[in-house]
């Protein structure tokens, strides 16, 4: 399903008192919602159906009356979750972040950059692989600009557990990246 | 190892209470170490970002490729009623088609009955010719009267009667919870005669209404 703009548009703006935040928030968030998602192993496709159904979550929800109170976290708390209901519900772990995604280079690249950074993902994919699944989760939401607090009630952890985690996966990375 | 080197992401971050904060960057302007850590948590933070959106870039560039699949299905679809269409019995075609009573050329109502200009006629039967002309109407306007609601049942009921029907669950066209619980679609297609899809509309139902009507 690859949902898109157009269709999420139209229950969106049946919103009466928050159908311009929803709006907003849309614009604002799916692009790092999608990027999350596909990150942690989804699909395409299958990210693109998790956002919409986070989005017509939020709908219902402030339909509803729901707290309006940090509406980022919220969503991605709703992805996430969702993301692993998928995974249990296929009964599989999602593949590897990027894993032959990234095999591609990039068609603006020269090819002596484009192998730079062949190499250079390829390094930071192994490197992400290593990671325990929190320090993985906790980075990915961390590049999806959140919050630790909003990282923390998206995993479900203290906001000062966010911050450990983070920081031994940062310096993991630089250690395993070299960098 | 600085004793602050715990602190260095998060005020990267700028997750540092201001007062913490600010002893930090203290620190660092003395600590040549904590500054070369910084712009390496810096550097693997950037290519982490670089590496999220050549994923999501790349997936998307993989998603674009099988966009043929919805239009071959369509194809393949309308290609199947095409088929559907041209093996239906002749016999049948030919007795829905000496079914309709004669064209009426004639427009504005007759006894409460609506008369509707009809399109250039078709070869039709004698026996029904004899009131397909307005001046046979104007000869025998009972008879038009009486034959008139004849046409539009005739005629409403094979437009109201699909020839072919194919039920397509919502969950198959839409995702799951795109469409609100209890509706329902009912799609009309309408096949030109060569065949091609001339129209289709989608109509929403009540899942209880349906459910209301079937009961005795």
């Amino acid at each position: 399903m690859s949902g898109d703009a157009a269709n999420l548009a139209l229950p969106l703006s049946g919103l009466s008192g928050g159908a311009c935040e929803a709006s907003t928030l849309y614009r604002e968030l799916r692009k790092p919602l999608l990027r999350y998602l596909v990150c942690l192993g989804l699909s395409s496709d299958e990210a693109q159906d998790v956002v919409q159904d986070a989005f017509l979550t939020l709908h219902r929800h402030l339909a509803s009356g729901g707290s309006q109170e940090n509406i980022r976290g919220w969503l991605f708390r709703v992805a996430h979750n969702r993301a692993r209901n998928c995974q249990n519900r296929y009964d599989r772990h999602f593949r590897e972040p990027g894993e032959a995604d990234l095999d591609a280079p990039s068609h603006e690249a020269t090819p002596e950059r484009a192998v730079l950074e062949k190499e250079k993902f390829q390094q930071l994919r192994n490197a992400l692989r290593l990671l325990s699944e929190p320090e993985r989760e906790c980075l990915l939401l961390r590049a999806g600009g959140l919050r630790y607090r909003e990282i923390g009630e998206v995993l479900g952890i203290a906001t000062s557990t966010v911050g450990d985690t983070v920081d031994r996966a940062v310096k993991k990375l630089a250690e395993k990246c070299n960098v | 190892m600085c004793e602050l080197s715990g602190k260095l992401i998060a005020w990267l971050d700028g997750e540092l209470p201001a007062d913490e904060a600010a002893g930090v960057e203290q620190h660092m302007e003395g600590c040549a170490g904590c500054r070369s850590a910084i712009e390496s948590y810096k550097q693997v933070s950037c290519e982490l970002n670089a590496y999220c959106d050549e994923a999501i870039a790349a997936s998307s560039t993989d998603c674009r490729m099988p966009r043929w699949i919805p239009v071959a299905s369509a194809a393949g679809a309308v290609a199947a009623l095409l088929m559907l269409f041209l093996a239906w019995p002749p016999a049948v075609r030919k007795r829905h088609a000496i079914s309709f009573p004669p064209p009426v050329v004639a427009t504005g109502a007759i006894g409460g009955t609506r008369v509707v200009a009809a399109p250039p006629a078709a070869p039709i039967r004698e026996a029904h010719r004899r009131h397909s002309t307005a001046a046979e109407a104007k000869k025998s306007p009972v008879a038009v009267q009486t034959a008139q609601p004849v046409r539009d049942e005739v005629t409403d009921i094979l437009a109201e009667e699909p020839v072919i029907r194919i039920a397509i669950p919502a969950d198959e066209m839409f995702p799951p919870g795109a469409v609100p619980e209890g509706i329902r679609f009912a799609a009309d297609l309408t096949i030109a005669a060569d065949g091609s899809a001339e129209r289709l509309r989608l109509r929403p139902r009540l899942a209880g209404f349906e459910r209301r009507t079937t009961q005795p």
